[in-house]
C-alpha cells in the first residue's frame, strides 16, 4: 500500500514573547492509503489543531506534512484552493451545509467548484446519493432533513470528487446515537466500499471504534497508537477504552 | 458610572457596525438642518412676497422625513440588536437586569443620537450656505457663499431628530425587555426557511400586477376626463392599483428569474453559479418584501428628483424667454409710435425708465411671418444688454429663440436663401439666425421666430402690431402690472391710429412684467423643486441604509457559507469577486424598475414637455443629473456595505 500522508516532527505554536501555548509540541506519523484513522484525545490535546494543520486552514511552526508527496506546508496561498479542491474532502461536526441550496445542490457544490462538466453532474449526485441512501431527500433544503441525513449529505458531498484524503471532525458530535452509528456505518462503507482515506477526530470510544488504527494525542504529542487488526468491533472499542483509562480520559468520554 | 463607561466602550468597539447606521443619521440630521435653515432664513424669505410657501413646504417635508426616519431608525436598531443578541444574553446570564441592559443599550444609541446631531448640524450648516446660493442664484440676487446659523432651524430640527430617534429606539427598547435569555442566545442557530410558491402562483402574481398597473393608468386617464369630485376617487384607485402593480411585480420577477436562472442546467453548473444562486435566492426569499418597498421607494425618489430638478431649471429656463424685459406692452394695432409715450410717462411716475423702445411688428406679405426693423431690433438688443447686429441693407436675418424650430427654419434658409419684398430682393446675412431670448410669443414676434430687416425694407411695411419694451430702475416691482393694466384700461390713455390703417375688429393688449413674473412663480416652482430635492435625497438615503442593513443582518451567515467554500477550495480572489457579484445583485435588484421607470419618465418628459422648454436639452441634462446623483448616493452605500462584508468574511489575505 502506497504512504498517501505522512507527518514529519510538526509543531505548532500559538502566541509570542513569553506567552506561548504549545498546541502540538512534536507529531510524527504516517496513513497508508484506503486506511480509516481515528484521532483521540482529551480537549486541548491538540486534535483539531492536527487536523487544521493537515487541512491547510492552520500553518504548522515547524514540520513538514507530505499528501501524497507533496510537502502542504510549503503551498502558497494561491496554490492552496486548488490543493484543497484536488486532494481534501471535509465533515464537520455541524454539517456545514448551505441551507440556501438543496441537499442535491450541495453535493453538486463540490463538483462544479471542481469544475465537472455540467452533464455529468446529476448523474454523479444521484450515484452518490445512491450509495449513502439520501436518494429520497435530494429535493429537500438542509432544514427539512434529520441531522443523520444531513452529515450524510455532508459525506457524500465530501468524497464525490474522490479525494485523497476525507478528514472528518467530529462527525458524530452533534447526532443521536442511531443517528450515529448509521453515519459511522457509512463512513466504514466508505472506506471499505470506496477505498477512501479517512482521518477521523473524536473524543468518542464508540466513534473511534470504526476506524483501523488509533492515535491518542495527550498534550500535543502522541501518547500511543493501537490498531484494530483482526480484532472484532467489541474487542477493539474496549481496547480504545483501556487506553483512555490508562491516559486518565476516565469514562465521561465513553458513550 | 461604570454602566455608563461599558455604554461608551461598547459604541467604539461596535464602530463597525454602526458607521453606516451614524452615516445615516448625520446626513439625515444635515440635510434637515439645512433645508430648515433655507426656509427660515430671513434673505430667502425677503426675496419675494410669497416666499413662506418654501418655509411651508420644508416644514411639511421635515415631518415627513422625521416620520419616514423613524422605521427606518427602529429598522435599524433591530439590526444591531441581532448583532448583539449573545452579548445582551451573556449581561442578562451574569445577573445584569433585562432593565439596565436596555438601558444600556439606550445609553449607547444615545451617544451615537447625539453624535450623529452635532455633526449632522455642523455640515449642514455648511451646507444650508450652499443652498442659499443656489437658491439666490435662481432668484439673480447677487451672491457669496456665507456660513450662517440659524438657531430656529436648529431647534426644529433637534425636535423632529428627538421625535424621529424616540420613537425608533424606545421601539427597539420594548424587543430586549420582552425577548428572553433563551432567544437572544440561540436565535442565530435557527435554520432559515422558505415557503416556494408554485411557477404558476408566481406567473397568474405577475399577470395579475400588469393588469393591475394597466387598469391604474386607464383610471388616471378617466380621471383626466373628469372634472367632478369623482376624479379623486379615480385618482386615488390609480395610485393604489399602480403601486400594488409596481410592489407585486417587483417581488415575483426576481423569484422568476431565479427560477429560471436554477433551471438552465449548464449555466447553474458553471464554477460557482450553483452558490451565487442559493445565496440570492435566499435573500430574495428573506428580503424580498423589503427590497420591493426599497423599489417603490426609489421609484418615488427619482421621479421626485427628476420632476423637482427639471420643474426649477425648466421654468427657469422659459423666464428667461418669458420676462427678457422688465416691463413691456403689447397691443395688436397699427398705432402711432407716439401713442406709447403716455404709457411710458406713467411707467416713470411709479419707477425710474431707464431705457425704452417703441416699435411695431411688421406684416410681411404671403408669408406667416412677422418682421421687426433693424434698428428697432438692435435697440431691443441694447436693452437686453447684448451686442448689436450689423447687416447690410440687402440683407435680413431671422431670430429665433424657440430650439425647436430651428431645424426648420435653418432648412427653409437653404432652400429660400433669397426674399422678396414689395419688389425688392434681400439675401439671408452672413449669420443668418439669431438665438437669445427675447420672447417671441408676444414680444420680439408672435410665432416664436421673427424675421429682422433693414429698416428702409421694414419701413415699406404695414407696422400692424404696437409694441413697448421698458428697462426700469431696480428691475421695477411686481404690481406694476396691475398699474399698467388698469392705466390702460382707464380711458386716461388715447392712443392713436396710424394714418391709413384700421382698427382691427379685436384688438389683444398684453402688459408682461417680469418682477411680477418672478414673485408669482418662481417662487412656487423653487418651493416645488427645493422640497422635492430634499424628499428625495433623504428616501434615498434611507433606502440605502435599509438595503445595506438588510445585507449586514446577514453577514454572520454569510460569513459561515463563503467559510464552507473556503474550505471546498474556491480561492480567495473568487471568494472576493462572489461577495462583489451577490451584493451588486442584491443592490441592483431594487433598481431594476425605478430605472427603468425614471428613463420611461425622461423620454416622456421630453416627449411631452421637451418642446414648452425653451432651453434644448434640458430634460435630458437634468434626467441624467438626476441618476448621477442617485448614483452617487447608491454607489457610496454599496461600496460601504461592501467594505464591511469583505472585512467579515474574507480572511485578510482575501480581502
Amino acid at each position: 500500500m502506497k504512504e498517501i500522508l505522512k507527518l514529519d516532527h510538526i509543531q505548532k505554536y500559538y502566541g509570542n514573547g513569553g506567552n506561548v501555548t504549545k498546541a502540538i509540541q512534536d507529531i510524527s506519523f504516517s496513513v497508508q492509503e484506503g486506511e480509516f484513522v481515528g484521532i483521540m484525545g482529551a480537549s486541548g490535546s491538540g486534535k483539531t489543531t492536527l487536523l487544521n494543520c493537515i487541512s491547510t486552514i492552520d500553518t504548522v511552526s515547524a514540520g513538514h506534512i507530505y499528501l501524497d508527496g507533496i510537502d502542504v506546508t510549503e503551498i502558497n496561498e494561491k496554490q492552496i484552493a486548488r490543493f484543497r479542491r484536488e486532494n481534501l474532502g471535509f465533515v464537520f461536526q455541524d454539517f456545514n451545509l448551505l441551507d440556501t441550496l438543496t441537499i442535491s445542490e450541495n453535493i453538486a457544490l463540490a463538483l462544479t467548484i471542481n469544475k465537472v462538466p455540467a452533464g455529468e453532474i446529476d448523474g454523479r449526485v444521484r450515484e452518490m446519493a445512491g450509495k449513502l441512501n439520501i436518494t429520497d431527500i435530494l429535493d429537500k433544503y438542509p432544514y427539512q432533513v434529520s441531522g443523520g441525513q444531513k452529515q450524510r449529505c455532508a459525506c457524500a458531498r465530501a468524497i464525490i470528487n474522490q479525494p485523497k484524503l476525507i478528514l472528518a471532525d467530529e462527525p458524530t458530535g452533534a447526532l443521536d446515537s442511531h443517528s450515529s452509528q448509521m453515519l459511522l456505518s457509512t463512513i466504514q462503507s466508505i472506506n471499505e466500499d470506496l477505498g477512501a482515506t479517512i482521518l477521523m477526530v473524536t473524543h468518542d470510544a464508540f466513534s473511534a471504534s470504526y476506524a483501523n488504527r488509533i492515535l491518542f494525542l495527550r498534550d500535543g504529542t502522541i501518547f500511543t497508537e493501537i490498531r484494530k487488526g483482526g480484532d472484532s468491533r467489541r474487542t477493539f472499542f474496549e481496547k480504545i477504552l483501556d487506553v483512555l483509562t490508562m491516559m486518565g480520559g476516565g469514562m465521561n468520554d465513553v458513550r | 458610572m461604570m454602566y455608563a463607561k461599558l455604554a461608551l466602550r461598547n459604541v467604539r468597539r461596535s464602530l463597525r457596525d454602526y458607521i453606516i447606521y451614524f452615516v445615516t443619521l448625520t446626513l439625515t440630521a444635515a440635510l434637515m438642518y439645512s433645508f430648515l435653515a433655507l426656509g427660515f432664513s430671513s434673505d430667502v424669505l425677503a426675496m419675494a412676497e410669497n416666499m413662506s410657501m418654501l418655509t411651508t413646504g420644508i416644514l411639511l417635508m421635515s415631518a415627513l422625513v422625521a416620520f419616514m426616519s423613524s422605521f427606518v431608525i427602529g429598522y435599524a436598531i433591530r439590526f444591531m440588536l441581532g448583532r448583539r443578541k449573545k452579548e445582551f444574553a451573556t449581561y442578562e446570564l451574569i445577573g445584569m437586569e433585562a432593565k439596565i441592559v436596555r438601558n444600556l443599550f439606550l445609553a449607547e444609541n444615545s451617544i451615537i443620537g447625539i453624535g450623529a446631531f452635532l455633526l449632522g448640524s455642523l455640515v449642514g450648516t455648511g451646507l444650508s450656505g450652499l443652498l442659499n446660493q443656489v437658491v439666490k442664484n435662481i432668484f439673480e440676487v447677487p451672491h457669496t457663499y456665507q456660513v450662517s446659523f440659524s438657531l430656529r432651524a436648529w431647534a426644529v430640527t433637534f425636535l423632529f431628530f428627538a421625535l424621529m430617534y424616540g420613537f425608533g429606539t424606545l421601539r427597539a427598547a420594548k424587543i430586549i425587555r420582552h425577548q428572553k435569555v433563551i432567544d437572544l442566545l440561540y436565535d442565530n442557530r435557527k435554520n432559515e426557511e422558505y415557503r416556494f410558491k408554485s411557477f404558476r402562483h408566481s406567473l397568474l402574481v405577475v399577470l395579475l400586477s400588469i393588469a393591475a398597473m394597466v387598469a391604474g393608468v386607464i383610471l388616471l386617464g378617466r380621471m383626466l376626463q373628469t372634472q367632478t369630485n369623482e376624479a379623486f376617487l379615480y385618482l386615488g384607485g390609480a395610485c393604489l392599483l399602480i403601486l400594488a402593480g409596481v410592489y407585486e411585480l417587483h417581488r415575483q420577477i426576481p423569484l422568476l428569474l431565479h427560477r429560471f436562472a436554477k433551471q438552465n442546467l449548464r449555466h447553474k453548473y458553471k464554477e460557482e453559479n450553483l452558490f451565487f444562486l442559493g445565496q440570492i435566492g435566499r435573500r430574495i426569499h428573506s428580503a424580498g418584501r423589503t427590497m420591493a418597498v426599497v423599489a417603490i421607494l426609489l421609484t418615488v425618489s427619482l421621479a421626485t428628483m427628476f420632476v423637482g430638478l427639471t420643474m426649477g431649471a425648466g421654468y427657469k429656463a422659459n423666464m428667461k424667454a418669458y420676462y427678457p424685459y422688465d416691463a413691456g406692452v403689447a397691443i395688436d394695432a397699427p398705432l402711432e409710435k407716439s401713442s406709447m409715450d403716455s404709457i411710458v410717462s406713467f411707467t416713470e411716475d411709479h419707477c425710474g425708465v431707464e431705457d425704452s423702445v417703441s416699435y411695431y411688428l411688421y406684416a410681411v406679405p404671403e408669408k406667416p411671418i412677422e418682421a421687426l426693423s433693424l434698428s428697432d431690433y438692435n435697440h431691443l438688443r441694447e436693452i437686453l444688454g447684448l451686442s448689436p447686429v450689423v447687416m447690410g441693407n440687402n440683407e435680413f436675418l431671422v431670430h429665433c429663440d424657440t430650439w425647436n424650430y430651428m431645424d426648420g427654419i435653418r432648412q427653409g434658409l437653404e432652400q429660400q436663401p433669397e426674399i422678396t419684398l414689395n419688389g425688392r430682393t434681400l439675401t439671408v446675412a452672413e449669420t443668418p439666425i439669431l438665438t437669445e431670448p427675447m420672447e417671441q410669443y408676444q414680444m420680439a414676434g408672435t410665432k416664436g421666430y421673427v424675421l429682422v430687416l433693414p429698416d428702409e425694407a421694414a419701413s415699406q411695411l404695414v407696422g400692424e402690431k404696437s409694441r413697448l419694451a421698458m428697462k426700469l430702475e431696480d428691475g421695477g416691482y411686481p404690481e406694476l402690472k396691475s398699474d399698467l393694466k388698469q392705466f390702460l384700461n382707464s380711458g386716461k390713455w388715447q392712443p392713436e391710429l396710424q394714418s391709413s390703417q384700421q382698427l382691427p375688429e379685436k384688438v389683444t393688449m398684453g402688459v408682461t412684467v417680469k418682477a411680477w413674473g418672478v414673485a408669482n412663480s418662481l417662487t412656487g416652482f423653487t418651493a416645488i423643486s427645493f422640497c422635492g430635492l430634499y424628499l428625495s435625497i433623504i428616501f434615498i438615503i434611507l433606502s440605502c441604509s435599509v438595503l445595506a442593513f438588510e445585507q449586514l443582518s446577514a453577514i454572520d451567515k454569510n460569513q459561515k457559507n463563503y467559510a464552507v467554500i473556503d474550505r471546498l477550495g474556491v480561492p480567495g480572489h473568487r471568494q472576493a469577486s462572489l461577495i462583489r457579484r451577490e451584493l451588486s445583485t442584491v443592490f441592483l435588484i431594487p433598481l431594476l424598475f425605478p430605472l427603468l421607470l425614471t428613463v420611461l419618465l425622461i423620454a416622456g418628459a421630453q416627449f411631452f414637455f421637451g418642446e414648452a422648454i425653451l432651453q434644448q436639452g434640458l430634460v435630458p441634462l437634468y434626467g441624467l443629473v438626476t441618476i448621477l446623483l442617485f448614483c452617487a448616493i447608491y454607489l457610496t452605500y454599496f461600496g460601504a456595505t461592501m467594505f464591511l462584508f469583505k472585512r467579515v468574511i474574507l480572511r485578510p489575505e482575501m480581502r
